[in-house]
């Protein structure tokens, strides 16, 4: 091989690892991240237990959370115009078996009555946001509801569809456990990915669901309590995803792609050859 | 640089030129699959082209065979046909790695904003005379049940908007109600998120279907308080014009 040649090659091969890399980079775009926080939770995939009841875990501070705004609950009549919890950070992690999610808000005050909760849709219809609430031209699913109240010291596996349906499940799987320190909450809810209650989410890894949330202050005032029922702070609809396990096959495709491009150019130079010949 | 295909190579980059970045000069970005859409018919026509006329096929792809099979080639030449068959597998590979590869991505979202209205909400006319009376009336109900999200500027920035996802509207915006009909905003407000077709996710949306709470008659106030509150004119039938 001439030297001419070494140097074409060489020459190729620069331009093309300088081509792949400005594609890279172009080619990925930003995450579509919502205007004020995040638009997904990704539970992380871990070896081992998965720190159900421990809001205190060392594994959470290793997790980037996801950020959500929240707002007054304003669907149902029995509204209020501001609430106490503004936005929450929600970590998540599973091990294939279990999964545990993490939220932690500010909150003043710690109060028997403080309580939060996680809401999932339930199997492939759509409900609404609103505790599965009635649409008038599509027809929706079921939401199934994680309440964690401080004065319970557990969780409650709740199923609802539509206004004053909501109620607990016979099947209770899930555990919640809370702890309040300097003005902030730390609630951890868990339970299995898959259970065998069909009023439950099941969550398969790779596979998108969506989930929202909501928190009511506690607190005393005038001698009621500040927020209860529909008075809640809620967020909109986010998606959740537990990790898939690695995929080493995608690279076995990869190397096939190669593979037959390669053969393709060579039958082709050949036939085209062959053309000029005949 | 005479052939056919390097007439036709300068025709697209020509094209992409114009349609990436001249155009959008003028009127909205394209979108990609658009752009592409276009070259690849500019591409066809430039075919068609070449080989109903004169020289033919083989005037239009000799360049191709002859780089291909490296016939005569030295120099720049030979370094791009190494480049093109090192580079096609290596993009080969790299399309099967992100099409398999799973994404960390939530689904896309095609929501539709202004979707069709029911039969029923289409061409009605507000039956209250917009007189400063109503219209006060109208915005102090705006005030009460609506600008804790859309606003007290009607900018859809109310304390409450922060949380919504989709959003609350804007009136001020040239592209909302001011491209509406008033019966239109009767059946948004009536009937809420919930009312909402399929294409329009009525699963996220928190609007509240306020005929639960307030008469047809304030609900017309209310779209009289908006518009003027916005600075905004309903969008009308030409003929009403």
């Amino acid at each position: 091989m001439g030297y001419k040649k070494i140097f074409n090659v060489a020459l190729g091969l620069t331009l093309i690892v300088t081509g792949v890399g400005v594609s890279c980079v172009f080619a990925s775009d930003p995450p579509p991240e919502g205007e004020t926080g995040s638009v997904a939770v990704r539970l992380f995939l871990t070896e081992g237990a998965v720190p159900a009841d421990d809001p205190n875990a060392a594994v959470w501070n290793t997790i980037e959370p996801a950020e959500f705004k929240l707002a007054p609950q304003v669907h149902w009549p029995d509204r209020i115009q501001e609430v106490t919890v503004k936005s929450v950070n929600v970590r998540g992690v599973h091990n294939g078996q279990d999964m545990a999610i993490l939220l932690e808000y500010a909150d003043p005050s710690e109060d028997a009555a403080d309580a939060a909760a996680v809401e999932f849709m339930v199997g492939d219809k759509m409900a609404h946001f609103a505790h599965g609430q009635e649409m008038l031209q599509v027809e929706g699913g079921d939401v199934n509801i994680w309440y964690w109240k401080k004065e319970h010291g557990k969780a409650t596996d709740m199923t609802a569809k539509g206004f004053k349906t909501l109620r607990p499940q016979e099947n209770q799987d899930v555990s919640a456990s809370g702890f309040w320190r300097d003005g902030t909450w730390r609630v951890v809810f868990s339970r299995p990915l898959q259970t065998p209650d069909e009023l439950d989410v099941q969550v398969t890894p790779g596979e998108w669901r969506n989930v929202a949330f909501a928190f009511w202050d506690g607190e005393i005032v005038d001698g009621a309590v500040k927020e209860k029922g529909s008075q809640k702070a809620v967020s909109s609809w986010w998606y959740i995803r537990a990790e898939p396990p690695p995929d080493n096959s995608i690279y076995g495709y990869v190397v096939l792609g190669i593979v037959l491009a390669a053969g393709f150019e060579f039958f082709l130079v050949r036939k085209i050859r062959r053309g000029n010949e005949s | 640089m005479k052939g056919p295909l390097a007439k036709t190579a300068i025709l697209l980059v020509g094209m992409y030129v114009f349609l990436k970045f001249i155009l959008p000069l003028f009127t909205a970005p394209l979108p990609a699959s658009l752009i592409f859409l276009y070259l690849a018919l500019t591409f066809a026509s430039a075919m068609i082209f070449y080989t109903m006329s004169g020289g033919g096929l083989d005037e239009f792809m000799g360049p191709v065979g002859r780089f291909l099979t490296g016939s005569g080639q030295a120099g720049i030449a030979g370094t791009a046909r190494i480049l093109v068959f090192i580079l096609f597998p290596l993009l080969v590979g790299w399309q099967a790695y992100t099409r398999l590869a799973p994404s960390d991505m939530p689904p896309a979202e095609n929501r539709t904003i202004h979707p069709a209205p029911p039969g029923e909400f289409v061409g009605l006319a507000n039956p209250y005379p917009r007189t400063q009376e109503n219209i006060m009336m109208g915005k102090g109900l705006y005030a009460a049940f609506c600008s804790p999200c859309h606003g007290a500027n009607f900018d859809g920035k109310g304390p409450a908007a922060v949380g919504f996802n989709p959003p609350p509207a804007n009136f001020s915006d040239p592209g909302t109600i001011a491209q509406l009909q008033e019966s239109y905003l009767f059946w948004r407000i009536k009937k809420g998120g919930v009312g909402l077709p399929v294409e329009a996710m009525p699963w996220k949306s928190a609007m509240p279907r306020w005929e639960v709470e307030l008469p047809d008659e304030w609900i017309w106030k209310i779209i009289m308080g908006e518009y003027d509150g916005a600075g905004q004119s309903p969008r009308t039938w030409e003929e009403e014009e």
